[in-house]
């Protein structure tokens, strides 16, 4: 979909390639806390790109993420619970994020039929629903020991710390996000979403299959999103309904995305580093204002730059250039 | 030879009966006009045909397969384009983009999609603003970009959902030579159109419902001499 | 079955859905009138809550006392709120643009709450309480049932007001068409100002009420918040009567699944009825009091 996309320039290979390298090489030049702060923006920067696979093209936007997040590590460690006790952690882990992937690819599936016809703010708040009944759920039976979590036995690789070893795994998922979502924004599929976003009635008229498109979004972004979660779980080593389901989670994924700039690869993981290292840094020792600025932050972009900081980008870019092509 | 034939339709609202048994066939390869005053139940008809509404009785058959009920975008799937007469181009995106996209899905069958758009930005004469996001274009160029992706669809059947509304004479003569030329390509045209000068320069058929009813059928000048279409349009004359 | 329990049970459903009624009327509003999806309603139901609680400690005011203040000022902060930021978010045009704005506002506001006024659990209490009922083996609480009272009270005046009043029709009438109305005189952006600080201001009076019955802390914005949504899509959009019908049905449900399911499940069915409606009927029971359904 060249002609719909335009050739990725080589500028951006060549950054690229520059960032994987200094990312492989970090984790041996940063001190724990600071690698726990950039473990934390690939997940999270992660799952917001895996956000975007529905919500970036089709404006469909789920304000309950955080249900898969929650199905997957529940998944996996509940599964390792029930696993043969000789099998290695790591074979335990795989197993675990094999039957997460399963489990997550059929809730997307059940959820998504009768979800995905609903628009705007019903939608959102029925993914909200959802999240809350599964969080629920793990809380109410004690099967799944949700009130008071279960521990989850470490992982460890000799020759690295566990910071680094789960840094290498959550950069792992990272690239496998951007990766489907490249791949995805570059097919048919990533052509027809963005019209589903632009007008769903009027794309149908055209020939795109909009309903079939909707869930194959939803559920790469459902199964990536789970995956997320199984590697959270381990890395916490501990899992309950209050760890990994957190209505916060939902949120800041979308906070993420809208101040990096919705619709682009950078923009959710600008915008996941900037927002945790604002409050995990700069105001680590302010912790009631955090979520004042987060608030703040929040307005400040809506009003001045809708289109995040990304789209800032793109118009003083676009402006040196004199284009003023339309632009999706 | 018929492409489409429309036998026995009916769809009932809550408390209006749009369309009531309507029937009629349509030429390959013509321009068929279907006029009528307003609230005739023109738009309903198309609706239907598009696949967004279903009928409450009656059948819809395309190049001889049934096509009642089925989904907008595999009716689209199978050859059917619509252009509406309230233009809904992606907003954000080009011209060229917008074309493009009813190139790259549009009728299932080989395509290509790239020759698709030129050929249709070029017989719509939009290239002057192919890189023009779609929100920033005047009406008449809209309208044009209307039948730009209707066309880059590959569709044998092309419904022209008033397409001249609100234009004026230059604008009118305009996209009445664009239909000519879609005609010629090959394409069936389905025009709903209330200029009854242009329909008379560009019809080989002409159809006139009203509240629902057909009331005529035949060329251009046969239908309107008729008493009950003047009847109809401009009302009885007062005792 | 026990008759009396179930009746307890279903009185006691009424109760709290009379006063979850009240407090998601504002709400209900917002959403009809405006289109906004208000998320910083909750916590304008708690700024009530402690503003009756402040005034009580320093003027000695009566919390049902000061209901009338408290809607006072919040009406005036939700005034402006709209004003300021609400406007901006709706010039801007998306319905996610005016979530995002009322999200933010809403850490704001309760980081200054809990900056004002500690983040610990309050309470507050009247001395104007009905007392204690019994009524064929049912107990109905004295406080509960003033709350009610109130509830049904305001409620009405709400209802009156849209309805006799010009004022009301204004809102109406820039509800359902707002270019069509401001052809006829109506001033839209002076009626979205009017409908959000009276939404907020009904918002902070159940606070005071909602205050009296439950301790409360400024984390529970996001609990009421939700509790609004979920009323709306049950009950119906924009009207009292729709906010009414849909916070019954929310009590019950409530106390219902308390009762006879389990104390921990109330949550799941409340969700699962949310879903549920979501689905089949998005615009709730009664629809949108203003425009055709979706």
């Amino acid at each position: 979909m060249d002609a719909f996309n335009g050739r990725i320039p080589a500028g951006i290979w060549g950054l690229s390639g520059a960032l994987l390298v200094a990312a492989l090489v970090l984790p041996f030049m940063l001190s724990p806390f600071q690698l726990r702060l950039a473990q934390q923006i690939l997940l999270f920067g992660g799952m917001a790109v895996a956000w975007e696979m529905l919500g970036g093209f089709t404006n469909y936007w789920s304000f309950g993420h955080t249900a898969f997040f929650g199905l997957g590590a529940f998944g996996a460690g509940l599964l390792g619970q029930q696993l043969d006790p000789s099998l290695s952690v790591a074979v335990k882990l795989m197993i675990g994020m094999a039957f997460a992937i399963g489990l997550a690819f059929v809730a997307a599936l059940a959820i998504a039929i009768p979800v995905l016809n609903l628009r705007g703010i019903y939608f959102a708040i029925a993914m909200l629903a959802f999240a809350e009944i599964l969080a629920e759920i793990t809380k109410t039976f004690d099967a799944f020991h949700g009130t008071s979590g279960f521990p989850l036995p470490a992982l460890l690789v000799p020759g690295l710390t566990k910071v680094q070893l789960f840094y290498f795994l959550f950069l792992v998922l990272f690239l496998a996000n951007i990766a489907v979502f490249v791949w995805l924004r570059r097919s048919r599929i990533g052509m027809g979403l963005t019209c589903i976003g632009q007008d769903e009635d009027t794309a149908s008229m055209l020939g795109i299959p909009t309903e079939r498109y909707k869930l194959i979004a939803f559920v790469l972004s459902a199964v990536l999103t789970a995956m997320g979660g199984v590697l959270y779980g381990y890395s916490l080593g501990f899992i309950s309904t209050g760890s990994v389901f957190r209505i916060d989670i939902s949120l800041n994924l979308i906070l993420y995305t809208m101040l990096g700039g919705i619709g682009t690869v950078a923009g959710p993981i600008i915008g996941a580093a900037l927002m945790i290292v604002l409050t995990q840094v700069v105001l680590g020792n302010l912790l009631d204002l955090h979520m004042m600025l987060t608030g703040a932050v929040l307005i400040a972009m809506v009003i001045l730059a809708p289109k995040g900081l990304m789209g800032l980008a793109r118009k003083v870019w676009d402006r040196r250039r004199g284009t003023a092509e339309g632009r999706p | 030879m018929t492409i489409l034939a429309i036998e026995g339709l009916t769809k009932q609202f809550k408390g209006l009966r749009a369309i009531q048994d309507l029937s009629f066939a349509v030429e390959r390869k013509s321009i068929t006009s279907i006029v009528g005053p307003n609230g005739a139940g023109k738009s309903t008809l198309f609706n239907m045909v598009s696949g967004y509404l279903k009928p409450t009785a009656g059948r819809i058959l395309f190049e001889n397969r049934e096509i009642t009920g089925k989904a907008p975008h595999l009716v689209c799937g199978m050859g059917i384009a619509r252009a509406f007469q309230i233009a809904k181009p992606f907003p954000e995106l080009s011209v060229e983009k917008n074309v493009l996209v009813a190139a790259t899905f549009g009728r299932i069958g080989p395509r290509d999609p790239q020759a698709t758009t030129e050929r249709a930005i070029e017989v719509c004469r939009l290239t002057a603003w192919r890189h023009q996001p779609a929100s920033a274009l005047s009406i008449g160029n809209l309208r044009r970009l209307e039948l730009a992706r209707a066309i880059a669809a590959r569709p044998t059947l092309l419904l022209a959902d008033e397409p001249c509304a609100g234009l004026n004479e230059t604008e009118t003569r305009e996209v009445i030579d664009v239909l000519s030329t879609i005609r010629e390509s090959g394409v069936t045209v389905l025009l709903v159109e209330h200029d009854i000068k242009a329909v008379r320069r560009v019809s080989d058929r002409v159809i006139v419902i009203e509240a629902g009813r057909k009331i005529a059928d035949g060329t251009a000048s046969q239908v309107f001499s008729e008493q009950a279409v003047i009847d109809a349009y401009l009302g009885t004359a007062a005792p | 079955m026990n008759a009396t329990l179930l009746l307890q049970t279903l009185v006691d459903g009424l109760i709290l859905g009379g006063i979850f009624s009240l407090s998601a009327v504002g709400f209900s509003l917002i959403f009809g009138v405006l289109g906004v999806v208000n998320l910083a309603h909750g916590v304008f139901i708690l700024a009530g809550a402690y503003l009756g609680l402040w005034l009580k400690g320093a003027l000695g005011l009566d919390p049902l006392a000061a209901i009338p203040v408290v809607f006072l000022i919040l009406a005036v902060i939700g005034g402006a709120l709209q004003q300021t930021l609400v406007s901006a978010a709706i010039r801007r045009g998306s319905l996610m643009t005016s979530l995002l704005i009322t999200f933010g506002a809403s850490l704001i506001l309760r980081d200054l709450l809990i900056l004002a006024f500690g983040p610990d659990i309050q309470s507050l209490s009247s001395t104007w309480l009905l007392r204690t009922y019994h009524v064929g083996g049912v107990v109905i609480d004295g406080a509960r049932a003033t709350g009610l009272l109130a509830s049904l009270v305001l409620l009405a005046v709400l209802a009156v007001a849209l309805h006799a009043m010009k004022v009301g029709r204004a809102i109406r009438a820039t509800a359902q068409q707002s270019f069509a109305a401001g052809l006829c005189g109506v001033d839209s952006n002076w009626i979205y100002m009017l409908t959000f600080g009276v939404s907020a201001g009904f918002a902070g009076a159940s606070g005071i009420i909602i205050g009296m019955i439950n301790p409360f802390s400024p984390f529970d914005d996001a609990y009421w918040t939700l509790n609004a949504f979920v009323t709306v899509v049950l009950g119906g959009i924009g009207s009292p009567v729709g906010a009414l019908l849909g916070g019954l049905m929310l009590g019950e449900i409530s106390t219902l699944s308390s009762q006879y399911i389990g104390p921990r499940f109330p949550n799941v069915f409340i969700f699962c009825a949310l879903l549920l409606m979501l689905i089949v009927r998005p615009n709730g029971l009664l629809g949108n009091a203003y425009k055709a359904s979706v």
